[in-house]
């Protein structure tokens, strides 16, 4: 085993160079001597939030995509003025181009996803994002919102205002740094927070990741996370019936937004971005694994202890009137249930991208990493970062809008479309709730691959 | 307390058999605790030896049934029965026992020493069923007192099952259950600072080695 770091070391690396900086997630790369085999990718997708190349493996007899193993957004203000920004969005364009001429768009290359939030546009494209960003329909506002809070957040929790958030992906943490430092090398923008985390690597019988990395740590309940867990919590999140398939997330698939006449935002979505932390002393010492599975998906399942893949594919959705029974038998209504009853099509549907989505298909597609960082690896708000490395999840998910990720988290504080269940705010009865915090949300726009450089800026 | 750790308060509970103090002790047993450096534990001893045999001598003749003593404790703590680390002196109708020891350092020093070490032993005589208790998102529920086994530990004889999901008394403890004696006997131990979940098992352990059984008077 390697030798345990501090996060005291981790800040010290941080200090003399951030974004060059590996610290602790060293380690990830020593624990992980060979990335999963991968199949062979194709030509870029326009979208730039799915990744080529994935795998599926079978556990538990559900079958499972193999999510890239190392994960690092950075988040950013741009640095140039808007007299400025055309030339930008040449140059940016440039460097991811370059990036992507040197890694296929998969975990055995990178995944680069670059998201602008709501102070971009507002500060340097408002007349235009004021006619193009794509409206939801459905909620009557624009796509993009401002982040909000939910029952169950804590009232410290930040929303933050970054101009821009780029999302990393890969199974060689070198290729990461390499891009890192490429974009870096821009100066085009001043970095806000490096987030830095991983998931998976135990589907072939190893110690995954998450586990590895927690015991590294010294985290509190860490020994007591399955050794082979895709994620800290002890259960399989990326299981391929339970995660959007194909363009479900793209803006234009499901019809649920107005494009505004115009292609411009076609084949982007929507990101959400948030980090929460993790008690897993209290997940694992004061949660039975009945319970445990009971919070994470719903009461009643009967499950074989050590399960770690449970199916939540489109036969095994609840409604809000099952929510609602397990709620009056148990006192709990679950994580997985209560948010299917937004987050699944509630009849079939043909989509934009001609592909038929039968009743029951998850929209949302998550991406979300296990992490240590206390909140960040690195963070431009001074004394924001802590030494204390705190086991954790970066939350990445793409919805067609912020309405309708919005929708979702409410649903898991027990918010139904029909209705709200009496559970008091991080109760144990609603879901995982308790044993989670929310430190940091925004949200964000995805634009397509040819529009994602400083998009509308040449407009 | 003097000195450095006159902000501190050790505290030394009383011996108490009320539900409330239980109650009590349940919630303390969730609560985070300051840092503290933990002892390490002796060797094990060849022969391990019951420091109090008196009071543990008295509880096996007044529940009829074999009792464990433990040979070893965590600093400070002692084995004895209404000495003043032993905050739960408890027998039920049913001749099941509870005995507690806990101590606890509220504030931290400047050294930042603190912490709780909570060690809870059990017996029910004429039973071998893990008991039912009380749980669940509202504590409706009956569910298994003991939960979540991992494996197994063998000392004198004896085969414990590790469980790291407990109730009551036990919960936030981490387990070791055996049957003796047509009964079923238990070791728990505080998951809290000093201790990490590494550092609990080398205590608990080092406290199932070192039992020894008291049978009642003839």
């Amino acid at each position: 085993m390697a030798r345990k770091l501090t996060r005291r070391e981790v800040i010290a690396g941080a200090a003399v160079g951030a974004i060059g900086a590996t610290g602790v997630y060293e380690l990830v790369d020593r624990l992980t001597t060979s990335s999963p085999k991968r199949p062979v990718v194709g030509a870029l997708p326009p979208e730039q939030h799915l990744l080529d190349g994935l795998r599926f493996v079978h556990q538990d007899g559900v079958e499972i995509l193999v999510p890239p193993l190392h994960h690092e957004i950075v988040t950013a203000r741009v640095a140039v003025d808007r007299t400025e920004i055309l030339n930008a969005q040449g140059a940016f364009e440039e460097t991811l181009a370059s990036i992507e001429a040197d890694y296929a768009p998969s975990p055995v290359g990178l995944g680069v996803t670059v998201a602008w939030g709501l102070p971009y546009f507002n500060r340097f494209v408002p007349g235009q994002s004021g006619r193009l960003i794509p409206f939801d329909r459905r909620a009557r506002k624009s796509a993009l919102l401002d982040a909000r809070l939910f029952p169950s957040d804590p009232e410290d929790t930040l929303l933050e205002q970054n101009e821009v958030a780029i999302l990393l992906r890969s199974d060689v943490r070198s290729n990461i740094d390499d891009a890192l430092g490429r974009i870096q090398d821009t100066k085009l923008l001043e970095v806000t927070s490096l987030r830095r985390g991983f998931v998976g690597g135990g589907f072939e019988g190893r110690r995954s990741l998450p586990k590895q990395m927690a015991v590294a740590a010294g985290v509190r309940g860490a020994d007591l996370i399955p050794d082979n867990a895709e994620l800290f919590l002890g259960f399989t999140s990326t299981q391929r019936a339970a995660l959007g398939p194909g363009k479900i997330a793209n803006f234009e698939t499901l019809g649920l937004v107005d494009l505004r006449g115009s292609d411009y935002f076609r084949e982007g979505t929507h990101m959400h971005l948030s980090h929460i932390t993790e008690d897993l002393e209290a997940w694992y010492v004061d949660f039975a694994y009945g319970e445990r599975v009971a919070s994470a998906f719903h009461p009643g399942l009967d499950v074989k202890p050590h399960t770690q893949a449970i199916p939540m594919g489109p036969n095994e959705v609840s409604t809000g009137a099952d929510v609602r029974r397990h709620y009056r038998a148990t006192g709990q209504i679950g994580h997985s249930a209560p948010i299917q009853t937004t987050s699944r099509l509630p009849v079939d549907l043909r989509g934009a991208d001609g592909a038929t989505y039968p009743k029951g298909t998850a929209i949302p597609i998550r991406a979300d990493f296990n992490t240590l960082d206390n909140p960040f690896f690195f963070s431009s708000r001074p004394g924001e970062v802590q030494a204390e490395p705190v086991a954790g999840v970066h939350f990445v998910v793409f919805n067609p809008s912020s309405d309708d990720f919005h929708r979702n988290r409410l649903a898991m504080d027990g918010v139904l479309p029909d209705g709200k269940i009496a559970l008091p705010p991080r109760d144990r009865g609603q879901g995982f709730n308790s044993i989670l915090r929310t430190t940091h949300r925004q949200n964000f726009i995805v634009p397509p691959r040819r529009h994602r450089s400083f998009p509308l800026a040449e407009l | 307390m003097h000195g450095i750790y006159d902000v501190s308060v050790r505290v030394a509970l009383t011996v108490v058999v009320t539900v409330g103090t239980l109650a009590l002790l349940v919630v303390g047993c969730g609560s985070s605790s300051p840092k503290a450096a933990a002892p390490t534990p002796p060797a094990a001893p060849s022969k391990p030896t019951c420091a109090y045999p008196g009071g543990w001598q008295r509880l096996a003749d007044r529940i009829n049934a074999d009792v464990y003593c433990p040979g070893w404790l965590p600093d400070p703590l002692t084995a004895q029965i209404r000495g003043k680390w032993n905050n739960m002196n408890s027998v039920d109708p049913d001749r099941s026992y509870l005995e507690s020891f806990v101590w606890q350092e509220t504030q931290v020093g400047i050294n930042g020493v603190g912490g709780e070490l909570h060690v809870n032993l059990r017996g029910y005589p004429g039973k071998t069923a893990i008991p039912r208790c009380l749980g669940g998102a509202n504590d409706t529920t009956w569910i298994s007192c003991f939960a979540d086994p991992r494996g197994t530990v063998t000392a004198n004889g004896l085969e414990a099952t590790l469980y790291t999901v407990n109730q009551d008394a036990d919960q936030w403890h981490v387990l070791l259950a055996w049957r003796h004696e047509g009964g079923l006997y238990t070791v728990s131990e505080h998951l809290a600072p000093p201790l990490n979940y590494r550092k609990l098992l080398v205590y608990l352990k080092h406290e199932f080695r070192s039992l020894v059984v008291i049978s009642p008077s003839a």
